[in-house]
This record gives structure tokens, sequence and C-alpha cells, in this order.
């Protein structure tokens, strides 16, 4: 690529980002930025100007049976995608067909090789009194794919678990957390996603009775028992 | 598998954005709580109009229902996404013969906040003094500059559209437009990047 070439394209990236580059000049921008990181790098320092010119419109206040409308027509889709979920199996039965006939959190650290690279527990406060009980533990693994996954939690409460590494997943793919309490599986209920950084997190709140959290790539909107083999597995206590 | 309203209402919209691929209609509200006057003001500058305001807005707000897994995270916030789909439909809309031409001024104080203060929440008070800062540093651009933007970025007219409306050669249009975003861009206060 010439320099002139560069500069060609550098200049135009005002009008790409404004959305009024002619017909079929934003695609060979986008050609040219694939391969250009100087342009990538103005690009991202660029982009908040045009980020802030919807900021600049005079405030109005939206009708409030646009509200309605809208939140009418969200339910009843939300209505219809649960009616239409397939017939729900047993969790623990969806869960064996990817670790075995009874999952146990040994078995799943089989499952999917889990290297178990550290259990951290230590404590950090005061032993407190009220609220979560104060300690705060965590538990922390490292898979074999190189994912770190990292447990905290206030006593039994305010659990929440930390990812990194962790590999972009596809348009279609979601992260949802699961918990093993009192031998049973329960979907934990926030879906989440990795940032641009590999790291994602997600609130499991409620720790009492949990022996084991694991995460799983879902479809969008979760599901209602683990459709793919853990990503990762962590072991409490 | 639904949060309850309470529980999405703490969460940044970045972690609302799954559970609305999830389906779930209070993350949706909330989202919409946030934004939907932003999304529905920009939809009304765009195409001028209070009806056509409400279907784009409406649009965009379906399309970030059916397609809430999509967002990416990594290329900017959820707001700046919504607002970007608004933009596009508004325009499209206005293509369409939906709407009027856009106004070519970024002063529109005389219709603003249509609401009393005492409603706004602390966030939209913060919003409003921060777009009163953007305004102030659009209002200090040469005013061949801030037009061709206006005219791009509220009238969805291409570069040679704009040379043509505005009997400038096309060069000239590139180079307002260059220099006038990386002058906003310059001037934005640190934490807006």
């Amino acid at each position: 690529m010439s320099e002139i070439e560069h500069e060609r394209w550098r200049e135009e990236l005002s009008a790409y980002l404004l959305g009024t580059l002619e017909p079929g000049e934003a695609e060979s921008l986008e050609r040219h930025l694939e391969g250009c990181e100087r342009c990538q790098e103005e690009l991202r320092w660029l982009a908040p100007a045009r980020d802030a010119l919807p900021e600049t419109v005079a405030r109005m206040q939206p009708p409030a049976e646009l509200r309605e409308r809208l939140l009418a027509e969200v339910r009843e889709d939300a209505r219809q995608a649960a009616g239409e979920a397939p017939e729900r199996r047993g969790v623990l039965d969806r869960l064996r067909d990817f670790a075995g006939p009874r999952w146990r959190p040994l078995a799943a650290g089989a499952v999917v090789l889990l290297i178990v690279a550290a259990v951290v527990g230590y404590e950090i406060g005061s032993n407190g009194s009220g609220g979560g009980g104060g300690n705060l533990t965590t538990e922390e693994t490292r898979e074999a794919s190189g994912l770190i996954a990292a447990v905290s939690m206030e006593g039994t409460e305010n659990g929440r678990i930390e990812l990194s590494n962790v590999e972009p997943l596809p348009p279609d793919r979601v992260l949802e957390a699961w918990v093993e309490r009192d031998g049973e599986i329960e979907a934990v209920p926030m879906l989440f996603v990795p940032n641009g950084e590999g790291e994602a997190a997600t609130t499991i709140g409620d720790m009492r009775g949990v022996s084991v959290v694991m995460v799983t790539e879902e479809p969008p909107g979760g599901s209602e028992a683990p459709t793919s083999e853990p990503i990762a597995t962590v072991t409490i206590g | 598998m639904a949060a309850d309203r309470q529980k999405a209402e703490r969460l940044a919209d970045e972690e609302l954005m799954p559970l609305i691929g999830g389906k779930d209609p209070e993350a949706f509200a909330v989202l919409f709580d946030r934004h939907g006057g932003a999304a529905y003001s920009l939809a009304y500058r765009i195409v001028g109009e209070r009806d056509g305001a409400e279907d784009v807005t409406q649009e965009a707000f379906i399309s970030v229902w059916r397609s809430g897994a999509r967002f990416d995270r990594a290329r900017g916030s959820v707001r700046s996404w919504l607002l970007s789909i608004v933009r596009n439909r508004a325009i499209d809309a206005l293509r369409a013969g939906a709407g009027r031409a856009p106004k070519l001024n970024f002063d529109d104080e005389a219709i603003l906040e249509q609401r009393p203060a005492e409603e706004q929440t602390e966030e939209e008070a913060i919003r409003h003094e921060t777009a009163g800062e953007i305004r102030d540093v659009l209002g200090e651009l040469p005013g061949e500059q801030s037009q061709v933007i206006e005219l791009a970025y509220f009238g969805g007219f291409s570069q040679s559209e704009i040379a043509g409306m505005l009997g400038i050669p096309l060069g000239t249009v590139k180079g307002r437009m260059r220099l006038g975003l990386r002058k906003i861009r310059s001037e934005l206060a640190e934490g807006w990047a």
C-alpha cells in the first residue's frame, strides 16, 4: 500500500463516520481499514466526535403511548418465545449429555480437561456482622484453554464469577453460568458476553449450598439447561 | 429467567444487552427508559415530525430487541450503537419521503426541556450539561464546517449531494467535513473519549 493511497483513505474517515460516503466507497474503505492500523487508530480517535452529534439535539420526551406499545410488543414476543421453546428436559439429564451418567464436580473436571492451577481461598476484611458474613473469598481455576475463572463471594452472598482470556464469541452465542446447589443444577439469570479484552463477568448472588460454578456457551437468550460443554468449572470450598 | 425490574435497573447498559438478547422485557424497559428520550429526540431532529419520529424510534428499539445479542461492546457504547441505528433508520425514512428537509442549525434551545427540570434524573441532568458543552464546541466551529457536518449526519446527504446543494467543489466539502469533525474531537472533554 502506497503512502498516497493511505492518505487518500485517511482523508475519507470523517465522511465514513458520518455515513456520507458515496455508494461503494464505504466498502472500499472498510477493505483498506482491515490492513491499516494507522487508519484504525485514527477512526477510534475520531469516533467520539461523531457520537457527540446526537447529544446536541434538543431533548424531547417520547410519548407515553410509544413506551406502552413497545413494551406490549416485546412482552408478547417474549411469551411466544417461551411458548415455542422445546419441551424441557431435566436439568441433570441435560448435563449428563456432557458429563457422564452422574454430573459431579470431579467428573465435570475430567470432561473439560480442567487444570486447576490454583484454588485461592483468602480473606479480606474483617469478620463483619450482618450482610453476607463479612469474609470475601475467591476460588480461582485455570482451564486448559488458558481461560481463568474466579468466583468471589462475601460469606454466602454476593457471588460473582469473573473470566479472563475468553475467546471471542460467535455473534449468536452468549455465556451462561450454572451452579450446582444441593445436587441440583440451576441457571444463573444474568447472561453475559466477553468484552474486547476477553474479560467477562456475571453476578451469581446467593451462594448458599453452591458446590460448583460453571460456564457454557449458549444461544441468545440462554438455555434452560446447558447445551454445550463447560468452558469453565470452578469448585467451591 | 427474566430479571426483575429492580435488578435490571442496577445493571450497566452493556450488562442489559445479553438479557435483552435473552428476551427479557424488564431489561428492555430499562434500556428504553434510559435512552428512549435521546432516541426519539434524534429521530425527531432528522425526520422533523412527531409521527415519523415515533415510527423510527419504535423500529429502532424493536430492532435492538431482536438483535440484542449482536451488540459488540468492543466497538462502542450501547447508547452510541442504539443512536446509530436510530440515525440510519431516520435517514431511510427521510429518503423515503416520510419527513421534511433537515434543519440547518444546532440551536434548538427554543424547544429544549419540555419537561420541568425537577422531573429529570441526575443522569439526565449530567447529560444535559454535557450536551450543552458539546453544543458550545459545535457553536465555535466555522459555520461552513458545521453546515456540511449537519447536512451529512442529520440530513443523510452524500458528499457530492452536499457539493451540489451548496455549489462548492467536492474537495471543499471533504475538507470542511474533515476539519470540522477533527476540531470537534479535539475540543471534546477528556471524559468523552
